[in-house]
């Protein structure tokens, strides 16, 4: 992947996406202790998010799958499409603690799924491996992440 | 002296969110962070904070249960719900509770704040739409009257509304006494009180009772086809 520069040489540039502004924030606060990774945008809705993609381009995306306007698997099958070959990751993370909604994630082209309630857990590592193209899977029913 | 605030939200990135909000006031720190109703019921009782910031929506002790609790042991305590929906019931629970500040979780962000100031200062804090309700007499004596004559509703007890929760949760009778530091047969005794007093036959019509009147709440699939969508946290 190659990381556009911004101050921080080779930061992995990272988009937000979700409709709580108290979610975002959250996210942030767990992000901000990595030096190389910098939260470039943040989106409340699917649409908002396409078009931040578009201008801001960043590395991994990291989007809920319940957002207004464009639900976040949706918004996901369209950021892909655009976005082809770019290397850029969707992360979802989100409430859905569904093996199901999972697939269909993975299935609309993201590379990493974490369920809300064990965010502040898993979801370095998450970034972490998706912003490497590794996939990172993490449900709260099993123990164990995939990654 | 700081103003000492506990936070209650099973999602610790919301709490981190509530944090990084909160702690940027001058005067003001989180003094304890709980993950569910019973965990902050405990936690208040010990730390004795000003304000106690609770989701409605938590495992094992949902939000309105917890405020009852925590208004039974101490009237003094500062409740703040914060919650996805401002229905006409939830905000009715919530008074009712005894909460003195109702948030919207979508609108935590610009909201909270003001909330805990106005907490801080002896006042009330909700969201517009309540403020509306209010104004308009949801709350007067006529309402009242008007609901008091209403045929009544089989109420439950603080203790069965507690098993109530943790029943529709899937937890057998066993573990809800362990949970609860009850005897199994005590246990039965409530749970058959419960189905007797809302004409109950099964779990499944226990699950149901639960979600209408807000004891839980349920996650809904998620949707692949867009749509207007309630956004859920």
């Amino acid at each position: 992947m190659q990381h556009r520069k911004s101050e921080n040489c080779m930061a992995v540039r990272i988009l937000l996406v979700d409709d709580h502004p108290i979610v975002r924030q959250g996210l942030r606060t767990l992000l901000q202790g990595r030096q190389d990774w910098e939260v470039v945008g943040e989106a409340s809705d699917g649409i908002e998010a396409v078009e931040k993609v578009e201008s801001l381009q960043p590395d991994v995306v990291v989007l809920d799958v319940t957002v207004p306007r464009m639900n976040g698997l949706e918004a996901c099958r369209l950021i892909q499409q655009k976005r082809k070959n770019s290397g850029l990751e969707v992360l979802f993370v989100t409430q859905h603690d569904s093996p199901q909604t999972m697939r269909e994630a993975l299935d609309a082209g993201a590379r990493g799924y974490v369920v809300k309630s064990n965010a502040a857990r898993d979801l370095l590592e998450a970034v972490e491996s998706v912003s490497q193209h590794r996939v990172f899977t993490a449900l709260a029913r099993s123990p164990q992440a995939s990654g | 002296m700081k103003l000492r605030i506990l936070l209650a939200d099973d999602h610790e990135i919301v709490r981190r969110g509530l944090c990084s909000l909160l702690q940027k006031h001058e005067g003001w720190e989180v003094c304890g962070e709980a993950s569910d109703g019973r965990e902050a019921v405990e936690m208040a009782k010990r730390l004795k904070p000003d304000v106690v910031i609770v989701d409605i929506g938590m495992p094992s002790l949902n939000g309105l249960d917890t405020t009852r609790q925590l208004m039974q042991h101490d009237p003094q305590f500062k409740v703040i719900v914060l919650t996805i929906t401002d229905s006409d019931q939830v905000i009715r629970e919530a008074l009712d509770a005894g909460a003195r500040g109702f948030v919207l979780k979508s609108d935590a962000a610009r909201d909270l704040v003001s909330a805990v100031e106005a907490l801080q200062s002896k006042r009330m804090f909700f969201t517009p739409r309540v403020n509306d309700l209010v104004l308009a007499g949801f709350l007067d004596k006529g309402h009242v009257v008007a609901r008091n004559e209403a045929p009544s509703l089989p109420t439950l007890t603080v203790r069965e509304r507690e098993i109530t929760q943790l029943l529709a949760e899937g937890k057998s009778s066993k573990e809800v006494a362990t949970l609860l530091n009850l005897s199994t047969k005590t246990v039965e005794t409530h749970r058959s009180n419960i189905m007797r007093k809302l004409s109950l036959h099964s779990i499944r019509d226990l699950v149901v009772y639960a979600i209408k009147n807000n004891i839980i709440q349920i996650q809904m699939p998620a949707q692949i086809r867009s749509a207007p969508e309630t956004t859920v946290v």
